[in-house]
């Protein structure tokens, strides 16, 4: 999918565009790349952060230090098919791997919004409710990370086990 | 016509050459001086560059993403910007290990103040007592010194503990945040002055508002850590250009000074170097050396040169380092208004905290939040990303930092010393152990530090505020220091180390003592007060 606004800016390519990167663009990254920037952002990525998205992938800055493991793999797997996911699974790993795959991933993904326009200015520009609403949103945030964070670990605890088992063995 | 080799084109190394050159000496100035890249669109503010760039991610984040910040990480706020990286990059050869202390140097021209953030904070004269001079003989360079680089600020509420000094212009334009917290400060102040004995007012600043020579004023562009494209926020590597101009000036770049060589009489005699790309090795006679290598490189300089001189090096000790605590905050009256990108964007203001003890006096520098990376401060929201995000929309123009710095004594427990390989290589080791008292004094500090902000109308979210490592301020001094009579590892009052003669010590090497002030300024003044009274006409 392309964002029309910057189509019309001249062409820009990064440097693994240039080294003929995108002859062997994975889709399953791409596809990540566009479940991820919804999550965030709420429209899908430009052309640009896209690009730069697989060249940090192939600059190998996005694995963890010492590699992800099979479960860190299998999240992000997870995460990539619906957004509602990616913040259920964002969650969980905020609190028990900070450092995980899918956390680098999304704040990656984050980096490369900021520092391009129009994204840029839309991830900064406040959202325009009332002291009393920021004040409900704010507890209900709370809440439902909370209560997310709960169910997750309840739902991914088995599935965490066997990747511990599978690994051991 | 008198000559002196100096080492090293920082803040010390420039203001030391300019004075000695202004006192007719000759000057030969050996350095690493790894060069910077050109400013890029120079002409665009912060959010211009977002729009105009044309790979902006290479530009904010680096072709190899160095300055995306992953969670995980140290838990600093900001990461450099990936076109300041020549200023950190190690030197190959020069081999450091530390213990209790994450040391950083530079082999930049300009060294480690390329990268500043230009906070230029006279000690006052109990701060000096140390020194073993009168302190008036180093204060008034403090005027000198700000006419060469421009200092802005005000004499203010905080001037009990920033004196005022010549050639202080007035403060830059303020930014909303920081006009908001100095309205409120007027309002407490009765309170916070006599409960907490905080004080706050507009910080002390090398930046310029007006064009003078080749530098031109400050447009509020917002990219100050993205290297000030206009030289509106001064830096050495400005001084040595000028410098390269003048007549009885030499500039050896690329070469890294391995040692002195000293005669029978312990008195240096020639300056031993080498390219750094090939190797080749380059000597030069001089009677007297500078070493303005910073801290660290200058002792291994120092210990390096014993070595081969007389076959041990000892070990030094009294290393400094301010400790460094950083609190952010959120300003409740500032929640959902939108920020303002075009100002200026380090700290604006300061705030002094007084303890019965002058010396041990807190500085606070308040840095609003304006222009910057987003990310590393959203992945630290403790919710998920997204729920984090919205947060910090609606809070940008609210938050804040105070960098909260300690001060710092010598004590025989840190020290740098030297350890040697069988081809003769070696390895500096760096040792830190804070003092006994110090958690005490945080946690209190802190305490005050946070009712200070309630009375401001900010609150300090629990759990965000961040303990430096020591070497992180990167305030390093004290190993050699300057006394009226001392044994070989001392300097005396005009830094001339009593082991080697002719062999002066011109960067913080020498401080006896270090107050909770950002020490460049002294640096660059104590630098300028040798070269006149140890290099005078
Ligand atoms: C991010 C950041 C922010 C800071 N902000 C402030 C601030 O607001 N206020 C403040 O007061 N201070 C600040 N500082 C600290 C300040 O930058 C340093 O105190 C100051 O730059 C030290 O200057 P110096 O000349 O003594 O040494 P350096 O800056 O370390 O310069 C050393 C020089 O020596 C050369 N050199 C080293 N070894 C050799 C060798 N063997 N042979 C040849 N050349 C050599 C290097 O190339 C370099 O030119 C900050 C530092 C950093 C990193
Ligand atoms: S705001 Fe910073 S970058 Fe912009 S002109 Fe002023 S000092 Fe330079």
């Amino acid at each position: 999918m392309k964002n029309s606004s910057d189509e019309r800016r001249p062409a820009a390519p990064g440097p693994a565009a240039q080294a003929g990167a995108a002859s062997h663009v994975d889709p399953l990254l791409e596809r990540e790349c566009d479940v991820f920037v919804r999550y965030l952002s709420g429209t899908a990525p430009s052309d640009y952060v896209r690009e730069r998205y697989l060249a940090a992938h192939e600059a190998g800055v996005v694995e963890p230090r010492g590699g992800a493991t099979g479960f860190e793999r299998w999240i992000v797997r997870r995460a990539s098919s619906a957004t509602w996911l990616v913040r259920a699974l964002d969650a969980h790993q905020r609190v028990f791997a900070n450092g995980s795959l899918l956390r680098r991933k999304l704040v990656l993904l984050l980096a490369l919004l900021e520092v391009r326009a129009p994204h840029a200015e839309a991830l900064d520009t406040p959202t325009g409710s009332s002291r009393a609403a920021m004040l409900f949103v704010l507890a209900w945030l709370g809440v439902r990370f909370a209560l997310t964070v709960l169910l997750t670990t309840l739902v991914l605890a088995p599935f965490q086990l066997a990747f511990k088992w599978e690994a051991r063995a | 016509m008198k000559h002196v080799v100096v080492v090293g084109s920082g803040a010390s190394g420039v203001h030391f050459a300019q004075s000695a050159l202004d006192n007719g000496w000759r000057v030969t100035l050996v350095d690493v001086g790894r060069t910077a890249p050109a400013a890029e669109l120079p002409q665009a503010s912060f959010a211009q560059l977002k729009r105009e760039h044309p790979d902006p991610a290479g530009y904010f984040l680096g072709q190899r993403f160095e300055g995306a910040l992953f969670p995980g990480g140290k838990g600093e706020y900001y990461g450099f910007p990936p076109h300041k990286g020549y200023i950190f990059a190690p030197l190959d050869g020069l081999a450091l290990r530390s213990r209790g202390f994450d040391p950083l140097l530079s082999f930049a021209r300009g060294g480690l103040a390329e990268a500043w953030t230009g906070g230029s904070f006279p000690f006052t004269p109990d701060e000096l007592r140390d020194f073993p001079f009168e302190p008036e003989r180093l204060v008034r360079y403090y005027g000198v010194i700000a006419g060469r680089i421009g200092v802005s600020g005000a004499v203010d509420d905080l001037a009990r503990f920033l004196p005022g000094h010549e050639h202080l212009a007035p403060g830059l334009r303020l930014d909303a945040h920081s006009e908001v917290l100095l309205g409120a400060y007027e309002r407490a102040k009765p309170r916070l002055n006599r409960e907490l004995r905080c004080f706050v007012g507009r910080s002390r600043s090398a930046v310029r508002a007006d064009e003078r020579e080749e530098r031109h004023g400050c447009t509020y562009l917002g990219r100050c850590l993205w290297s000030c494209p206009r030289e509106a926020l001064y830096t050495p590597s400005i001084t040595l250009r000028a410098l390269l101009r003048r007549e009885g000036f030499t500039y050896i770049p690329d070469h890294v000074v391995t040692r002195v060589e000293a005669d029978d009489a312990n008195r240096v005699k020639r300056v031993h170097a080498r390219h750094v790309a090939n190797g080749a090795a380059l000597e030069l006679d001089a009677p007297r050396v500078a070493f303005a290598a910073g801290t660290l490189a200058s002792s291994k300089l120092l210990l390096d040169s014993l070595l081969a001189h007389g076959g041990a090096a000892p070990t030094l000790t009294g290393l400094m380092d301010n400790r460094q605590v950083l609190v952010p905050f959120v300003n409740l009256a500032l929640l959902r208004k939108r920020v303002e990108l075009d100002s200026y964007q380090y700290h604006q203001l300061a705030l002094g905290l007084e303890r019965d003890d002058p010396r041990h006096y807190v500085h606070g520098l308040v840095t609003t939040l304006k222009s910057a990376l987003i990310h590393p401060i959203v992945q630290s929201v403790p919710l998920d990303l997204a729920s984090a995000l919205w947060i910090f929309r609606n809070a940008h123009a609210a938050l804040g930092l105070v960098n909260v710095n300690f001060h710092d004594e010598r004590r025989e427990s840190c020290s740098l010393s030297l350890e040697t390989a069988r081809d003769e290589s070696s390895t500096l080791l760096v040792r830190y152990e804070p003092a006994a008292q110090e958690p005490e004094r945080i946690r209190s500090t802190l305490r005050d530090v946070k009712r200070a902000l309630r009375q401001l109308g900010c609150f300090a979210p629990p759990g965000m505020t961040h303990v430096r490592p020591m070497g992180a301020s990167v305030h390093y001094a004290g190993v050699l220091p300057m006394q009226r009579e001392g044994g070989d590892l001392t300097t005396t009052p005009h830094g001339e180390s009593r082991a080697l003669g002719g062999l002066y010590f011109v960067d913080g090497s020498t401080f006896p003592f270090l107050p909770a002030k950002n020490l460049t300024f002294t640096l660059m003044a104590n630098a300028a007060r040798i070269a006149d009274e140890a290099f005078g006409r």
